[in-house]
Formats: C-alpha cells, structure tokens, sequence
C-alpha cells in the first residue's frame, strides 16, 4: 500500500484500482464482521467472569497451535466446504439454499447404505459410494427447486421443512432397515477398505475428503465463472427479467442450482461417514448444513472465500474445544460467534459507517423475495 | 359414539395446544411482514423468549414475570434485527437466519451457564389450565377450548384485536403502505424506519408469547431447540394466510391439527418418523398448492433508504 502511495494520482490504472477496491471491499465485510464478533465474545467472556486474552489464546491454540490442531481444524472445514458450497451455487442463482442440513443426511445414510453394501470393493465401493451421494442429493435438492420453478412455493421454506423430513427419513432408515447388531444405534460400520484414507503427516485423522472438497470447490468455480450454464445460472441470479429476455430457462436453471447444491451438501455427509465415522449413528452430526450458511456468506458465495470461511469456522469448533478445556467458557460460545459473523456479514451500512461511503458499491449479494 | 367424542374433544385440546404458539407467531410475523420487513427470526424469537421466560420464572418463582423476561428476550432480539435490516441495510433474509443460529447457540451457552449443563432446564412454575365458568361445561368442545392457560385466551383475543389494528387503525393503514409503498408514506411525513421498527418489535413481543407458551404453558422446563421449526410453520400460514390475521390463524389451527395428531397415531401403524415428518410435508403440500398465488407486500425485503 505504501508503494502505491507514493504514485501520482493520475497513474495508477482503474483496472489496478478497481482490483484493489474489489479485495479491500472482499475482505471488508466479513473482517469488520469477524473483528466485532470476537468484541462481543470476550464482552460475554468479561460478563461471564472469564479472561478474554486466556480464552481467546487457547481458541487459537486449540485451532492452530500444531499440527495436531490445524488436522483437528481442517477435518471440521471439510464438510463445511461442501455444505459452503451447496448455499453459494444456489446464491449465485438468486436462491437461498437452507436446505444443506437435509442434503447433508441424505448423502450420510446414502454412503452408509452403499460403503456396507459394496464395502468388499474397497476404494472402489467408496468411490460408487461418493457417486451416489451426489446423485441422491442432486435428486433432493432438485425438489425444492422444482416446487419453486413450477409452483413458486419459497425456497426457503421449503428446503427448512425438507431439512426435517430428510433427517427424520435418514434417521428411520438407520434404525429400521439399515439397523446392524450393535450397542449404538446406527448402521452396520462401513470396511476399512472403503473408507476415505488419512492424509497423515501427523495432522491426525484428517482425511483425503479434504482434497475432494477443494477439487468440488475448482469444480464450481470452474462450473460457474468457465461455462455456458454457469453463465446462465448467475445471469438468472443477477436479474432473472434479463436472462429471461435473453432467453434463459429460469425454471431450468432454478432446479439445476438447487439440485447442484443438494449434491454438495451429500458428499459433506458422504465425507463424513465415509471418511469420519465410517458409520451413520443416531444421533448424527448437526448443524453442519446450517453452518454452511454461515461459511458461504462470510466466503462471499466465492468458492476460494467458501473454503476459507470453513477454514475459520472449522478452526472456532475445534479451537472452542480446546477453550472449554482449559478455561470455563462453554464450546457453545463458538456458536454465538458464528451467528454474530453472520449477522453482521451483510450489514451495508455498519461497513458504510466504518470503512466510508465505498462499501456501498462493494455490498454483497442480495436476496429479494415475497417470504 | 362416547369414545368418539371423548378423543375428538382431546384431537381439538391438543390441536389449540399446538396451535397456540403458531398464532402468536404468525400474527407477530405479519406485522413486520406488512411493514415490509421479512422476519424468518421467529424461530429464534420463540426460542430466545421460550428460554428468557423459563429463566424469568426460575429465578422469581413467577410465571408472570417469566412471560415479562420472555417477552424482553424477544422485544430485544427483534430489535436487533431490526437494527440490522432496517438500520444497517443488511439482507433480511440472512439477518433471520442469524438470529435463529444465535437464539440456538445463545440458549446452548446460556443453558451451560445457567443451569450448568446443556439439554433440558430445570421444572419452573408454569401457566396452569384456567377452566372459564360456564364455557367450560359446553360438552365435547368446553374444556378443549375453555379449559386452557391464560396465555390461549390472550390468543383468543389478539386475533380480532390484530384483525382491527391493521385493517381498522390509522396506525395498521400506515403499516401496510410502507410495506407496499414506502415512498408514500415518506411523502406522507411518516418515518418508514419509524414504522418498520415498530412492526418489527411487535413481531417480537407475539413471538414471545408463542416461545413462552411453549416453554411454559406446554411444558414446564426449556429444552434445547425446543421450538424444532415451529417458526417456519407458522410463516407458512402467514403466506398460506395470505398476511391476514384471521386466514392466519385458521392456518396454524391447520397445522396445530397436523401436530396434534402425529401424538395420537399409533406407531404400530405407521413408524415415528413419518407420523413426525407429517407437520413438515403439509406445510410444503400448502404452500405448493397456495403459496405460488399469495402476494407478498411488494416493498417486502428492500431496505429503504431516503436519496
């Protein structure tokens, strides 16, 4: 920044200009989100009769003190990737996706079904498994998209009320057909075989699942910035009266970014139950959907700032973990963190007031709609 | 023919049971969705207020004042969201959403804190059924619907107090312009900021009711995500209502009725889990078949903000 001062006004190039502007006004948002956050926690650390410079230290030990920790962090971003993913592909349709909470089961009890069954085909059964994931949450996802295109019922109600069907279906099907003998209820466990291997180099028991969430995330960069129907789906999202007239099938592309999304979302529950658990046990994992809301709108519904939003959201559980163990704040407050990141993540003009008039051009997305 | 009217008359007791804190909500999303502003908060307001109401009574021993820290609870958390799509130009969608995550992971926390471990809170004293003389002794329908806590006959009550307010009041003619036409009523002298703040607060106050009767008038305890989507359910019957009171309230009677009965099936008919997704798929059925006609209050979701 200093270089650049020294220039003259006249010399610096708009394109240069606006790349600057465009990452100051990226990174604005969620870093004023994220400094106010920590404000507010170590406010409730204060109140709760904590040392905020203690708690907030074992935080960042627990996230990223060693290597152990940073394998701890990305095995929790892993999954938040997907479910990160499955928000920003719908968003850049105009859609609100809160429906990777579903699509997350429906992958899960998908990869238990096919990791036992095909179990004795090694990576083999595990990469059938993977696939169906992603086939059976396209197929889910493109519900609420066709409920929108065709019968214009919101997506965002529809994808919260599948949320619930989609878990209390996974949940039926782990504990009546799919139920193995066992002390935990759940599915029968999945063969090492077929299972996601570790990476290793003492990162613990993080796994290749993460390799795969960056692939999915270059896939819909590329899926989106690189192809005709990516086109379409952010041409419907910016201004569906416009893609309309240019020809575009809005329903089409409706159904396709919803149903693209649903299959993110299952590969984060495939990833989990094939890379973590090799199970799916009742109860299963929550909120893995839910904060992908969060990781997709602090990542500015970009892929590269979706895998760097479940990074810090991945690095918050695990280091919270760590904070509840070695001080007497709850995990839990890692939650209330999350949610003030992300009420604030939007917030036009609370930037406006910090950062000046700028941020008004810079605002993030937008979503309108008769809810 | 006994037996027949004594579980219709237990079905119409649970159905207003489960009913109740839909209303409550439904109405309290309606004025701040006539005032333009969406408010799919009223998940985390119920459940905000069901907790703050359940603290209240603990530490007093009063229901009473429980319903008072329940209502606070959801006045502040809607003030916040108000502050944020109102004030701060942020999306409303996604500050709704926000206050959901934090109602869920503040109750989490405050559990912990309060109580000392998360899940279910300790018994407080709750609202007791109330029978009204006379109504009550109607056979069949009298105690389904007369002998029932204070806060369902507030129910009773805010449907054609809120009918009257937005249809009949200067006051509710204000609210539905600056959901429809904000410029207007800017023109018109009045603050749309003003208004929206005020819709928005009482979204908050009749999400508390609900969260409070919940926790409060159903149960006796907090349970962690007690509310388990009941704020979706009743913006449902909002829209389903088409943002009347009245259509509103039927609404949620429809969907208290879907609730009540995933009680009352047998299992042995029908396994848990699809009588429990049963709540869930009707809310979608409805809004397929009626959502796509609904009209939403055309200012709905944009921020106003004067040039």
């Amino acid at each position: 920044m200093s270089e650049e001062r020294r220039e003259p006004e006249g010399t610096r190039s708009p394109a240069f200009r606006r790349f600057v502007g465009d990452t100051v006004g990226a990174l604005a948002f969620p870093l004023i989100a994220i400094v106010i956050s920590f404000l507010i926690g170590a406010v409730i650390m204060l109140a709760t009769g904590n040392n905020p410079l203690t708690a907030f230290g074992a935080l960042f030990r627990g996230a990223f003190g060693d290597p152990l920790a940073i394998g701890r962090t990305l095995l929790t971003a892993t999954p938040l990737i997907f479910t990160g993913l499955a928000v920003a592909v719908a968003f850049r349709a105009g859609l609100f996706n809160i429906g990777g909470e579903g699509q997350f089961f429906i992958g899960a009890i998908t990869a238990a079904w096919l990791g036992v069954s095909l179990g004795s085909l090694g990576p083999l059964g595990m990469a059938l498994a993977l696939l169906g994931c992603a086939l059976t949450g396209f197929l889910w996802g493109a519900i609420p998209g066709f409920l929108k295109a065709y019968f214009g019922a919101h997506e965002v109600i529809t994808t919260i009320m599948l949320n619930f069907v989609a878990t209390y279906l996974a949940t039926y099907l782990a504990l009546n057909p799919l139920r193995s003998e066992g002390l935990v209820p759940g599915t029968a466990t999945i063969d090492l075989g077929a299972r996601i291997p570790f990476i290793g180099l003492g990162l613990g028991r993080a796994n290749y699942g993460l390799l795969l969430a960056l692939v999915a995330a270059v896939v819909v960069y590329l899926l989106l910035w690189r192809t005709r129907r990516g086109f379409e789906i952010r041409a419907v999202g910016l201004s569906p009266g416009a893609a309309n007239y240019a020809g575009m099938r809005i329903g089409l592309n409706t159904v396709l970014a919803l149903a693209i999304g649903g299959s993110l979302a299952a590969l984060g529950g495939g990833e989990e139950v094939l890379g973590v658990y090799g199970k799916m046990s009742i109860p299963f994992v929550y909120n893995i959907g839910f904060n992908g809301i969060g990781v997709a709108l602090l990542g500015r519904n970009h892929p590269v700032g979706v895998v760097l939003g479940a990074i810090l959201f991945g690095g918050l559980a695990s280091g919270a973990q760590e904070m509840q163990f070695s001080t007497d704040v709850p995990l839990q407050l890692a939650d209330v963190l999350l949610a003030v990141i992300l009420l604030l993540v939007t917030a036009t003009k609370l930037v406006e007031l910090i950062v000046g008039k700028r941020a008004r051009a810079l605002a993030g997305t937008r979503l309108e709609g008769g809810l | 023919m006994e037996d027949f009217f004594g579980s219709f008359g237990t079905l119409l007791a649970s159905t207003i049971r489960n009913a109740t804190p839909l209303i409550f909500a439904a109405l309290g999303g309606m004025f701040s969705e006539r005032s333009g502003v969406v408010n799919i908060a009223l998940e985390g307001l119920m459940l905000i207020s069901a907790f703050a109401g359940v603290v209240g009574a603990s530490l007093s021993g009063s229901a009473l004042v429980g319903l008072a820290t329940g209502l606070a609870a959801g006045l502040l958390f809607a003030l916040i969201h108000a502050l944020m799509c109102v004030t701060f130009e942020a999306d409303q969608i996604i500050s709704g959403t926000a206050i959901n995550l934090l109602a869920l992971g503040g109750t989490g926390f405050l559990m912990v804190e309060i109580f000392g471990s998360g899940g279910t809170s300790p018994r407080v004293s709750g609202f007791k059924e109330v029978p009204i003389p006379l109504l009550s002794d109607i056979p069949v329908i009298g105690t389904a619907l007369f002998n029932q806590s204070l806060l369902v006959y507030l129910m009773y009550l805010l449907i054609p107090i809120t009918y009257l307010a937005v249809f009949r009041t200067p006051f509710g003619l204000r609210l539905r312009a600056t959901g429809e036409v904000p410029e207007a009523v800017d023109t018109a002298g009045v603050s749309v900021w003003r208004m929206r703040y005020y819709g928005v607060a009482l979204s908050g106050l009749l999400a508390a009711c609900g969260g409070v009767y919940l926790s409060m008038g159903i149960l006796s305890a907090f349970t962690e995500n007690m509310t388990g989507g009941r704020g979706f359910i009743a913006l449902a019957a909002l829209i389903f209502g088409r943002w009347n009171p009245i259509g509103a309230a039927a609404a949620a009677l429809l969907f208290g009725f879907a609730l009540a009965v995933t009680f009352q099936v047998p299992q042995e008919v029908i396994p848990l889990e699809f009588i429990q997704m049963l709540p869930y798929i009707l809310t979608i059925v409805v809004l397929v078949g009626f959502g796509g006609r609904a009209i939403a209050p055309a200012a709905i979701g944009k921020p106003y903000r004067k040039e």
